[in-house]
């Protein structure tokens, strides 16, 4: 039985009282992250330092209380929404820059420095830190690591599996580890690789080690516009038929270019059916190279016209655009949910076609913004909850959504991750053997389940357990989750 | 020594579950390329993977390729070249594609290529209880539970069998060039620095090898930038690298260290270090006293220095949560039906 009274004294004492708050107020703020998943939780601590970070994963230990691993809050699947008598460790408060070391390619960072913090310290060394999420104002570094987290950049770049040189981890049972290493290699498992997108399940992260991309020397940036998504998704396919892997590759529909351009005034050509934000750096002929190809490709698709940003400025209002897409449909309607399945790009055209026919058919509306390049598709369902019987449209319509891109060969997250949101949903994916396998990885680093429990896998996969039955029906089991989980 | 050489991977799993039946220890074998990397293990028969060599899916627009496990190399790049593309694996045309990764090999090219282990997106794999798994997706970017995936990069055969994996794949570079210098470690440096998307700057004994790949264009830029800092003494597209020095003698250690820390793996006259990346080879006469001291100074500073060649085993780098390390290949091989002894999990045991 949790001891919620005794953890806090506990906690008060190692980190101060200033740094353990258990008002309702502040539970209530830490009772969900930027998914609409609703939690609960007991306690909620700011650590300062790794030590602190021991210290509170100890006391929670001691008093059977489950931990929780809290960045800047900005997950999208409900993978930081405290459950039960949780502690909330909040990791903002720890954003020392610790080292930057060009000579090695790397930085050492702790847990809570967002991800553009990072960017611009790295700036002046001629590096920077390639994924960009676009949270990443907000988001942590942490958290990023937690998510696996992409952005735009992560085509040519990589995920932030691929930019992780090592981690220090504290393990459900206090003690303080060194996952990876400074070196390219390291000895043993790979536990680093399995530690990044874990969704804080396995341990709480108190260090990590970056590694540095070099800034590149021109970027170039292209907005082009089309008349039909098809078209638009056509160059897609071709750009990267044609041996151009585009630093970025971003398309965004009708629906969300005019509620961007209402919202960011970039200059977005808010008749078109669909635009693609296209992005090539290297060398300055590496660059002339791929625009040649790139501005080939968009033609034979029928691109209506193309938009080169002049300067930095421009550029940067080109993006403004794109990352602040999300924020801009609350000129739709006051809510919203986002899914975030990847599927093989070649199948773009008609996975979107498929998700125009969903929400036409259960009257919601969706507008896309994604990743093209990667075929990472972020729909965007917008509605008014406050509206009787909405909820459980958009709840029928996601779940539709989710089987026509797993029924395309594709994957339940490509960077939001899995949490509470999607977890009931992984058998549509993974036999039981397969979950279970995922289960004992699990069990390997936290045998009692302490660790950011009930997110990832379904109740009922555990290591040794062959009982789930493959292709349960998901959707019946998302209605057993918790009140408020999923919207 | 009993061979068992399964057609497909039911076979696979077949020949594990009989394996744990029977209480015999196997070792995975592919092309037997990467097979002396590892500790000493004792086992009762070899488990050929060579027969699981299909083409499962390729489709260039999607950059990734879905094969068994026993594809070969040469038969991976035959089929990648007619898609123009490539998996940069710069392994031998006999080595296969599982036997690539369980190893942990790296590319010559990885300052621009990556390393190999980012490149793998799903995997099959038949544990050491006999379980056919699956992890990841076949997209480029997925975040769908744990990666048991990248778990088997790297483990030796010690948790499972790589059954199938996806891979991502590259555009082939329409243009390569390879200019050489005089010089040592301090001009690779220089030249790493200097050279915007360098892939690869490879000093060895007396001379520097950087390689670039890319657009003609770009090969063109980088060339002009490159001799500003230095005068080649050649300029070739013949394959990267040319001098590989180490490849000469008997025992060859893959060295990893921090990039700026690369003088310290080096003993000998026969070696290559890869500035920017931090990995050298290092050709020695036998495992002796200079093995001992490359270890020591590569432990010193938070390096390994395991065998890739020859005898001598994995060496004495800690291993980081080796409770976590052992629980896995507890959970994944039970009984210890997969080369007991040869991974660095078990150094501590």
């Amino acid at each position: 039985m949790a001891d919620v009274e005794g953890a806090r004294r506990a906690l008060e004492d190692a980190l101060g009282a200033g740094e353990v708050l258990s008002d309702p107020l502040a539970l209530r703020l830490y009772a969900r992250d930027a998914s609409m998943v609703e939690g609960g939780c007991a306690l909620v601590a700011f650590p300062r330092s790794r030590d602190d970070i021991v210290a509170c994963v100890r006391v929670a230990a001691e008093h059977r209380l489950p931990v929780v691993p809290r960045g800047s809050g900005t997950g999208l699947a409900g993978g930081s929404t405290p459950i039960g008598d949780a502690l909330v460790v909040v990791t903002t408060k720890m954003t020392d820059i610790l080292e930057i070391r060009p000579e090695d390619r790397l930085a050492w960072v702790e847990p809570g420095v967002p991800n553009l913090d990072l960017a611009n310290a790295l700036r002046p060394h001629g590096f920077t830190f390639a994924p960009d999420p676009s949270s990443q104002q907000t988001s942590s570094i942490g958290g990023n690591v937690s998510t696996n987290a992409g952005g735009p950049h992560c085509l040519a770049y990589g995920v932030t599996s691929n930019h992780v040189l090592a981690l220090d981890v504290v393990l459900a049972d206090g003690g303080v580890v060194r996952l990876g290493s400074e070196a390219p290699e390291a000895a043993g498992y790979d536990l680093r690789a399995v530690m990044v997108g874990s969704e804080g399940t396995l341990g709480v992260v108190a260090a990590v080690c970056v590694r540095l991309t070099p800034l590149a020397p021109v970027t170039h940036t292209m907005l082009f516009d089309f008349t039909s998504v098809a078209d638009c998704a056509g160059a897609v396919t071709r750009i990267i038929a044609d041996g151009v892997v585009p630093a970025a590759l971003e398309m965004m529909d009708q629906g969300i270019v005019v509620a961007a351009e209402r919202f960011a005034h970039a200059g977005y050509p808010t008749d078109a059916a669909a635009i693609l934000i296209v992005e090539v750096d290297g060398t300055a002929a590496a660059v002339e190279a791929q625009t040649v190809v790139v501005e080939a490709a968009a033609e034979v698709h029928r691109a209506r016209s193309v938009r080169v940003a002049a300067d930095e400025v421009e550029r940067a209002l080109i993006w403004k655009g794109r990352k602040s897409a999300f924020g801009a449909v609350a000129t739709i309607a006051p809510h919203y949910h986002l899914h975030d399945c990847v599927v093989p790009r070649t199948r773009l055209v008609e996975v979107l076609t498929g998700i125009y026919e969903i929400a036409g058919r259960h009257e919601l509306v969706v507008t896309n913004v994604f990743h093209a390049g990667d075929g990472n598709l972020h729909p965007l369902l917008s509605f008014d909850r406050g509206v009787p019987g909405t909820l459980e449209r958009v709840l029928r319509a996601s779940e539709q959504i989710v089987r026509l891109c797993v029924d395309a060969g594709g994957a339940l997250s490509g960077e939001h991750g899995i949490g509470l949101e999607k977890r009931d949903f992984m058998p549509l994916v993974f036999s039981a053997e397969d979950l279970s396998a995922q289960a004992c990885v699990r069990s390997a680093f936290d045998a009692e389940g302490l660790m950011n429990p009930q997110k990832v896998l379904p109740d009922g996969a555990r290591c040794g357990d062959f009982a789930m039955a493959r292709g349960s029906d998901a959707g019946a089991v998302a209605e057993d989750l918790p009140e408020g989980a999923w919207i | 020594m009993d061979l068992i050489h399964p057609a497909s991977k039911a076979g696979v799993v077949e020949a594990v579950r009989d394996a744990n039946a029977t209480a015999r220890r196997l070792l995975v074998v592919g092309g037997r390329r990467h097979v002396d990397k590892g500790n000493p293990a004792e086992v009762e028969a070899e488990l050929w993977t060579t027969q699981l060599d299909r083409l499962v899916a390729y489709e260039p627009a999607e950059m990734i390729a879905v094969v068994e496990g026993g594809m070969r190399i040469g038969e991976l790049d035959r089929i990648l070249a007619d898609g123009g593309q490539e998996w940069p694996s710069d392994a031998p045309a006999d080595a296969t594609v599982g036997g690539v990764l369980a190893s942990g090999a790296s590319s010559p090219r990885r300052l621009r290529v990556g390393a190999l282990r980012d490149t793998v997106l799903e995997a099959e794999t038949v544990t050491g209880d006999g379980r056919l798994v699956r992890s990841g997706a076949r997209t480029v970017k997925n975040v769908t539970g744990y990666d048991l995936h990248r778990l088997v990069v790297g483990s030796l055969g010690t948790l499972g069998v790589i059954v199938q994996v996806a891979i991502k794949v590259r555009p082939l570079p329409h243009a390569r060039r390879t200019l050489r210098f005089a010089g040592g470690l301090p001009l690779a440096h220089e030249l790493v620095d200097a050279v915007h998307g360098s892939t690869a700057v490879l000093a060895t004994p007396g001379a520097v090898e950087l390689r670039l790949e890319g657009w003609p264009e770009e090969v063109e830029e980088q060339t002009t930038t490159a001799r500003r800092v230095a005068h080649a003494t050649a300029e070739d597209d013949a394959p990267f690298p040319l001098d590989r020095p180490w490849e000469a003698m008997p025992v060859v250690v893959e060295a990893a260290v921090p990039p700026s820390r690369l003088d310290a793996t080096i003993v000998g006259v026969a070696w290559g270090a890869l500035a920017g990346v931090g990995l050298a080879w290092v050709g020695l006469g036998w495992p002796n006293g200079e093995l001992v001291q490359v270890r020591d100074r590569v432990r010193a500073i938070g390096g390994i220095a395991p065998i890739v060649r020859g005898p001598g085993g994995l060496g004495d780098s800690p291993v980081a949560a080796p409770e976590v390390q052992r629980r896995l290949k507890h959970a994944f091989d039970p009984n210890g039906v997969l080369a007991p002894g040869r991974g660095w999990e078990a150094a501590e045991a």
